[in-house]
């Protein structure tokens, strides 16, 4: 081979070499960019996932009662009894709807004096809790509540109830979801197989119909909060909205000697 | 002359900027609403175990909006067109598989879940499908003149 010949094939394998190795530089680079782009989205999405997931964090948690609690127990027709041993009269039914804004406001002025009073052992106390909003969303973020209170047990009954009011929907807005339905349960500790069952399966519904047609066709009632104190209607004003006004009430009633019944409660 | 080279990589930066338009459009729908609706959406198919809905309900819009950002910026851009055409292919599964089943549903594409009296299954399997080309293009060809890709050396040319 001439010199002239070395040097050209000399000068091709070096160009080649060149080419081989700018080739191979080139599928790393690629390789490691590509490497790059999965590390960049899974980081992405699981650290994304993660930092959405934590912003998430429950506000809406149930407590238990702290005060002083007569004995609670569940009525055959679904209503919550709450009285001391021995304790029938006076008695005190309260109708609510767990919507109804009026009823929040009650049972935050007057509702732990009741509870006060019945631990006192002064006042006999029967909660029925019922469907009166017939329109959407309130109708339907109604019944999913009664009918949970329904599954919920009567010694953990007041605590719930008192967390439903709290995060009572505004009118209008969906609320009371399934979800929080059972994570106030969970909450309180009694959440079970047993009571997520009962709400998803909403077993509870007729019960409630049959109290609500109790409440409206046998009591007469006609809007909420409705509060008998033996049999008598008392006053919003004075004595549903004011919790000096119902425990005079009350301890008035307590002190005469007289004490009538209401009719029968509903059936199952 | 003009020849598929020469316009090539302008048809690879539209089908870029296409596509990264539709997934972050898609990804933002849904990231934003609530979790419940998002949960719904995915639970509606019924194909997913129970677990895996809330992880999936969160991450995917993620993953749409991540490959969008790097579709656009146009980095590791065959690996994110390659991505981007499995998903549509889950997509399109996720579809059928609801279809063949007799669901009616929202398909939930660009946010919203829920029953549907009559969906549009055909309408939204060829959508992907047109969406599955335009990922195919730009991972068959992903030169471009515009990308993060060439400015780290990528392309010699």
């Amino acid at each position: 081979m001439s010199k002239a010949a070395r040097t050209r094939t000399a000068r091709e394998r070096l160009a080649e070499q060149r080419a081989r190795e700018a080739a191979k530089q080139k599928r790393t680079r690629a390789t490691l960019i590509s490497i790059a782009g999965i590390v960049i989205v899974a980081l992405v999405v699981t650290l994304g996932a993660y930092l959405i997931n934590k912003k998430e964090k429950r506000t809406q948690l149930a407590h238990a009662y702290s005060g002083q609690l007569a004995p609670l127990s569940r009525d055959s027709d679904g209503g919550i009894t709450m009285a001391k041993a021995g304790v029938t009269a006076p008695l005190l039914e309260v109708f609510e709807d767990f919507q109804c804004p009026v009823c929040k406001q009650f049972e935050s002025t007057s509702g732990d004096t009741i509870k006060k009073l019945a631990a006192e052992g002064k006042v006999k106390v029967v909660y029925r809790p019922f469907q009166l909003f017939t329109d959407n969303p309130q109708a339907s973020n109604t019944k999913r509540a009664a009918m949970a209170a329904l599954c919920v047990p009567a010694d953990k009954w007041v605590s719930y109830h008192d967390a439903l009011y709290k995060y009572q929907p505004t009118e209008g807005t969906e609320g009371f979801s399934t979800k929080n339905l059972k994570l106030w349960a969970k909450d309180l500790g009694f959440e079970d197989a047993t009571f997520d069952k009962c709400v998803d399966d909403k077993q509870k519904a007729s019960q409630l119909t049959a109290i609500t047609n109790y409440t409206l066709k046998q009591r007469g009632v006609t809007g909420t909060p409705t509060v008998f104190l033996n049999g008598k209607s008392l006053n919003l004003e004075n004595q549903l909205m004011s919790a000096s006004g119902l425990e005079q009430a009350i301890l008035a009633a307590g002190a005469t000697a007289s004490s009538a019944s209401p009719s029968a409660s509903p059936t199952k | 002359m003009v020849t598929f080279r020469t316009y090539q990589p302008w048809l690879t930066l539209a089908a870029r900027l296409g596509l990264a338009v539709v997934l972050f459009w898609a990804g933002w729908a849904k990231i934003t609403e609530p979790t419940g609706l998002k949960q719904l959406a995915v639970s509606e198919y019924d194909i997913l175990p129970k677990g895996m809905v809330p992880a999936v309900a969160t991450g995917l819009p993620l993953l749409e909006i991540c490959l969008a950002a790097l579709l656009v910026v146009g980095f590791a851009t065959r690996l994110t067109a390659i991505l981007s055409g499995i998903l549509m292919l889950v997509f399109i599964g996720g579809i059928i598989s609801a279809w063949s089943r007799g669901l009616r549903i929202n398909c939930g594409c660009f946010g919203g879940a829920g029953q549907v009296a009559d969906p549009h299954y055909l309408r939204e399997i060829f959508r992907d499908l047109g969406f599955f080309a335009l990922a195919a293009f730009i991972a068959i060809w992903p030169r471009c003149k515009v990308s993060l890709d060439r400015a780290l050396g990528l392309y010699t040319d």
